[in-house]
């Protein structure tokens, strides 16, 4: 508070007076005790708010347990028919005869095309 | 001594606050509501505004109270989000004044006993400053805020906070001496 005194004037004193009289907070108790009510009072409405909102929620909740229980059913449903399909398939194809020879069939491509052609002509025989 | 009694109790009461003790947390309203308006209304441009702010910053302060840490001074942390809630009601004002009501500012106090002649001039004056000057010297000259209080409330550097100070001082002097010369 000091350096307010030192680096005003008269005049200046006479105006940070004024100042105070301009933004003097109210004074009287009562308006303190009805400002606390309203305080208290916002916090209460805000915390009322954000219980409302989880009791929304869980109301929802269980609906949405069981929407997601019978998602999760039926995905596993599909999901197994289509691994069950997948092993029949490959069964199947394995039963199947093959128009070419077996070897020929079997061996993978990844080999030389000449190394291919006499292969070919070898079992051709 | 008394301070440090004050302080311990303070403590407690932000301690039991955080544990969901509602009375605690209406002392600590008790204790700090007169300061948190002090700052809001050297922000803000009206009483209303300033009770507000208040309100506002109390809300904030009680959402935010499981990240004060207790050995902190609270004070200094409320003014800090009171300071913020102010600021921001100054500029949604600012916004919602600018689309639909450009004459309000102009008149900012509407203190009922507003009669004497340095308090007119002085209120008309402080229109003329700007929203940060008018604030550091209302907080500086009347609350008796320090500088780096004022810093940090405000989220200017302190250095800031004393130009600012010294600017706002000797706009005030110009503008009251030109209208003591045309009266």
């Amino acid at each position: 508070m000091n350096d307010i005194i030192r680096l005003h004037d008269e005049g200046d004193e006479e105006v940070t007076r004024t100042l105070r009289k301009v933004y003097a907070a109210p004074g009287d108790d009562a308006y303190w005790r009805g400002l606390e009510a309203r305080i208290l009072s916002r916090l209460t409405e805000s915390a009322a708010v954000t219980v409302s909102w989880w009791e929304e929620l869980d109301r929802w909740m269980r609906p949405a347990l069981v929407a997601a229980a019978i998602v999760l059913l039926a995905v596993s449903v599909a999901m197994f028919r289509s691994h069950q399909n997948a092993q029949h398939m490959a069964y199947e194809a394995m039963l199947t005869p093959t128009p070419y020879p077996v070897e020929t069939a079997v061996r993978p491509v990844l080999q030389g095309h000449r190394e291919a052609t006499f292969r070919y002509l070898m079992t051709s025989r | 001594m008394v301070g440090d009694a004050n302080r311990t109790s303070e403590r407690d009461y932000v301690i039991a606050a955080q544990k969901g003790s509602d009375a605690a947390f209406a002392a600590l309203v008790r204790l700090h509501q007169r300061r948190a308006y002090a700052v809001a209304r050297a922000i803000v441009l009206s009483h209303e505004d300033a009770e507000d702010a208040v309100q506002d910053g109390f809300l904030h302060a009680f959402r935010a109270l499981d990240r004060f840490r207790s050995d902190q001074p609270f004070g200094a942390w409320l003014n800090r989000i009171v300071a913020n809630a102010a600021l921001d009601l100054v500029r949604r004002r600012k916004v919602r004044d600018a689309d639909e009501l450009p004459d309000t500012v102009a008149m900012p106090f509407r203190d009922p006993g507003e009669s004497d002649e340095l308090r007119r001039r002085l209120s008309q004056a402080l229109t003329h400053l700007s929203d940060r000057q008018r604030s550091v010297i209302v907080l500086h000259d009347v609350e008796g805020f320090t500088h780096g209080e004022i810093g940090k409330m405000l989220g200017i550097p302190e250095g800031t906070a004393r130009s600012d100070l010294h600017h706002a001082r000797a706009a005030l002097r110009r503008l009251l001496k030109d209208m003591r010369s045309e009266t």
